[in-house]
Parts: C-alpha cells; sequence; structure tokens
C-alpha cells in the first residue's frame, strides 16, 4: 500500500502527496499522485493506472473521502496517469476529468461518458474546486503534445507531470529532493529521452519563471522544494533534450 | 465475478472467434452454391425438356443458396452481439478484480464505500449482463436450430436433383456430376454447421 504525507496544510487547503508503493512490481514504473483538497471538496492530479488503484485508494481513502473527489486532474494521456478513470467513476459518476483538448476524445478508451471530459483549450484555463482557484498551464510537448500542469496559487505549488520526473534507485527514494546535483543525475535521462521538443522546454521555463513556486511536484521521483525549484528550472533550461539515449 | 469466471469468458470469447469461422466458410459454400445453380439453369435450358425438373430444382437451390446467405449474415451479426456481451462482462470482471484487491486493502470509510458499491454491482450490472447473455444465446441456439433445418431442405434438393439429372438426355452425364458437386457443397455445409454447434454449445455451458 501507498504512504500518504500532508505537504502543504493551511486550514482546510491541504496537497497530500501519495507515494512508494512498496508492494508495487519492479517492472511498473512507480508514481506520484497529488489529492488538491480544499474543505469538503477535492481535485486529484494524475490518479494512476488502473493496476495501482487499490494502492491509492487505500491509501486516499484513510486520509479523505474518495466519494468526495470533485474532479480528476489527467496531465495527458498516458496509462499510467489515467488508466485508472472508470475505477474512479465508480465511487462518483458525477466526477470530472480535466484534460487536453488534444485527448478529451482519446482517454474516454479508459472509461467515462459525454459528461466527463472537461477539454482544457491549449493555453490553459481556471479549474475551480470547493472555491479554490487553479490553474491548468500549459507544458505541451513535454512529453505529451497535449500536456498541462496545475498551479495552485495560494499553495504556490505546481504540479508539473513529468517535468522534474526521477527514475529514483531503492535508498535514494526519499519524497523530497535532499541533494539536488545527486538527484538529478537520477533525472537526466528521463528528461533527455521524454522531452521531445527544445522550444517546448524553453517557453516552460520562461512560464514557471515567472509563477511564484515553493515546490514542484512531479509524477515521478521526488519533490523540488526551496531553491531547489530555481535550480531545476535553470537546469532543465540548459539540458539538451529529444535525443537518443547512447 | 471470480477470476475462473474472467477465464471462462476469455473461452467463450475463442468459442465466438471459431463460431465465425464456421459462418464465413457457410457463405463461401453457399456462395458457390449460387453460382453453380446459375450455370444449371443454363445447362437445363440446352437439355431442354428433358431437363425441365433439374432446371426446378436448380432454381430451388438458388433460392436456398441466396436464403442461407441471409441467415448467416443474421447469425453473424448476432456472434457480434454476443462479443460485445462478453466483452462487457470481461471489463466487468477485471473492475470487480481490481476492486476485490482494494477492498482487501483498504480500512474505514473506504472500505465502506467500496463494499457498498461492491453489493450495489453484484446484484445489478452483473446480473444484467448475465441475462443479456442469455438472451442473445437463446437467439443464437434458435437461429442455428432454423439454419440446420434450411441445409437439410438444401440437402434434399441435392439428392432429387440427382435424380432428376439421370433424366437429362444427351447432357445427363454433365448434369449428374453438377448435382453431385451441390451434394458436397452442402456435406460441407453440414459439417461447419455440426462444429458451429459445438462451438455455440460449448459457449452456452460456460
Amino acid at each position: 500500500m501507498k504512504t500518504t504525507r500532508t505537504i502543504y496544510e493551511d486550514g482546510g487547503h491541504k496537497w497530500i502527496a501519495i507515494v512508494r508503493d512498496p508492494s508495487r512490481p519492479g517492472y511498473m514504473i512507480d508514481t506520484n499522485e497529488y489529492l488538491i483538497v480544499r474543505d469538503d471538496a477535492a481535485i486529484l492530479c494524475d490518479p494512476g493506472g488502473a493496476e495501482i488503484f487499490p494502492a491509492v485508494f487505500s491509501a486516499l481513502s484513510a486520509e479523505f473521502d474518495p466519494s468526495r473527489i470533485q474532479a480528476l486532474f489527467s496531465s495527458h494521456q498516458d496509462p499510467d496517469i489515467i488508466s485508472s478513470l472508470s475505477m474512479w467513476l465508480e465511487f462518483n459518476p458525477q466526477i470530472k476529468c480535466y484534460v487536453s483538448w488534444l485527448w478529451a476524445s482519446f482517454v474516454p478508451h479508459f472509461g467515462g461518458n459525454g459528461e466527463t471530459f472537461v477539454p482544457i483549450p491549449d493555453a490553459g484555463m481556471d479549474i475551480l474546486v470547493g472555491g479554490m482557484r487553479l490553474q491548468a498551464v500549459p507544458a505541451h510537448y513535454l512529453h505529451s503534445s497535449g500536456n498541462l500542469h496545475l498551479y495552485d496559487p495560494k499553495a504556490k505549488i505546481l504540479f508539473c507531470g513529468d517535468v522534474g520526473a526521477a527514475l529514483l534507485p531503492a535508498g535514494e527514494d526519499g519524497l523530497f529532493v535532499e541533494n539536488f546535483d545527486r538527484h538529478i543525475r537520477h533525472a537526466e535521462m528521463f528528461h533527455r529521452r521524454w522531452m521531445g521538443s527544445d522550444k517546448a522546454k524553453r517557453d516552460w521555463c520562461e512560464r514557471v519563471s515567472r509563477l511564484d513556486i515553493d515546490m514542484l511536484c512531479p509524477q515521478h521521483g521526488a519533490i523540488y522544494q526551496g531553491d531547489d525549484v530555481k535550480r531545476f528550472i535553470d537546469w532543465f533550461a540548459q539540458i539538451e533534450v529529444g535525443i537518443l539515449k547512447t | 465475478m471470480s477470476i475462473e469466471a474472467g477465464r471462462n469468458r476469455g473461452q467463450q470469447l475463442r468459442r465466438i472467434v471459431r463460431i465465425n469461422e464456421e459462418i464465413k466458410r457457410v457463405i463461401a459454400a453457399a456462395f458457390t452454391i449460387n453460382l453453380m445453380a446459375m450455370n444449371a439453369i443454363f445447362l437445363a435450358k440446352r437439355a431442354g425438356t428433358a431437363a425441365l425438373g433439374f432446371g426446378v430444382l436448380s432454381n430451388e437451390l438458388r433460392r436456398f443458396a441466396i436464403d442461407l446467405q441471409q441467415q448467416m449474415s443474421m447469425l453473424s451479426e448476432m456472434t457480434y452481439s454476443s462479443v460485445n456481451t462478453v466483452t462487457a462482462l470481461l471489463k466487468q470482471a477485471r473492475l470487480n478484480r481490481v476492486m476485490e484487491v482494494t477492498l482487501n486493502a483498504s480500512a474505514g470509510s473506504g472500505k465502506v464505500l467500496l463494499e457498498k458499491i461492491l453489493h450495489g454491482r453484484l446484484e445489478t450490472t452483473l446480473a444484467e449482463r448475465q441475462e443479456q447473455s442469455d438472451g442473445v444465446n437463446r437467439r443464437l441456439t434458435q437461429m442455428i436450430t432454423d439454419t440446420v433445418q434450411l441445409v437439410e431442405l438444401g440437402s434434399v434438393l441435392a439428392r432429387s436433383a440427382k435424380i432428376e439429372a439421370a433424366y437429362g438426355g444427351g447432357l445427363s452425364v454433365s448434369l449428374t456430376q453438377v448435382s453431385t458437386d451441390f451434394e458436397q457443397s452442402i456435406s460441407e455445409i453440414q459439417r461447419s454447421l455440426e462444429k458451429l454447434t459445438k462451438h455455440h454449445l460449448e459457449e452456452s455451458a460456460a
């Protein structure tokens, strides 16, 4: 079973990270899910694949009533992101799934109906959940051609999907980045190989540099906080992407 | 639905594939009979009054081939419905498997919520799907029975054509050859229908 960690809390406003499943089979990539709560309502970022649904659900339900999740935010269309959709809909058939317009007719292959999906335009949009206003921030081609991140201006946290992801070896899988230089080695191959566009990367770096960010929360690996946020953006801005591993 | 039941659904899908293969064979044989019957009609006309009876039977065999093709197309559509139902049951089985694992891993309010949902699913969704599956199976059984009867009629027509061929005057040898071909094609269809019935009975029993 996964564990939950509250990474931000201010009254009824919380960010809960659902992370690190020791029983996960080695052939399946590890994922982080983030639940953003405001009082009785919540949105779940990248709810994960169908096979890890039991681990995510059981950990999450220990902290929050899953039937009160109003929306799912799907950064892109990959199976490790959103293939559990039909299971979440079992608990709340009214649940909304926010996803890039580009994938709004592809993701229904995982479940849902015409009422389920809220297509996000390329420029992004505001998402209202339980009175909190979140911003879907464009991250196209990083790595998916229709890719979005989710920014919480009050908590100053950016859920950054696959950007910032790292494939961490056992023993170096803490929730937060502790030593940036050591950590980033585990992120380098992932970014060079998975990210396809240098221009998209520079656009993203410029865009997020303008945001006030305390934490960068990727879908794989560890969370960047404090000075490591800027360190990561600077590092990402200068690496070469879209190349095959040699 | 258990994992074992899910496996059975997989076997059902494989049986439906085999049924479809037999349907395709029957449609191809019916198409051949149709062409042969057209040729036989021309041949009977050339033979004149001596082959009047053969001509009538060839016409009937052509009609039989067209009816059989239509019947098999309807069977094909029905097996498509079966695929839909079995696929839906497979999806339900997968969902249930994940839900059962989730239930075992959960505690507190999450567990209560899951128990409620799982109970509701077993009570309604699965029962509805099973009913749909049974309905499609019943219709399929009826249609296969009707097809077997239709092919029996075709067999009688082919045998009668063989008898009539003996009175075909100068073209008697050719007409006998054509009626033998009719018989062989219909025997092929009967063998396919036997296999199809066997696969269907296995599918219904699963």
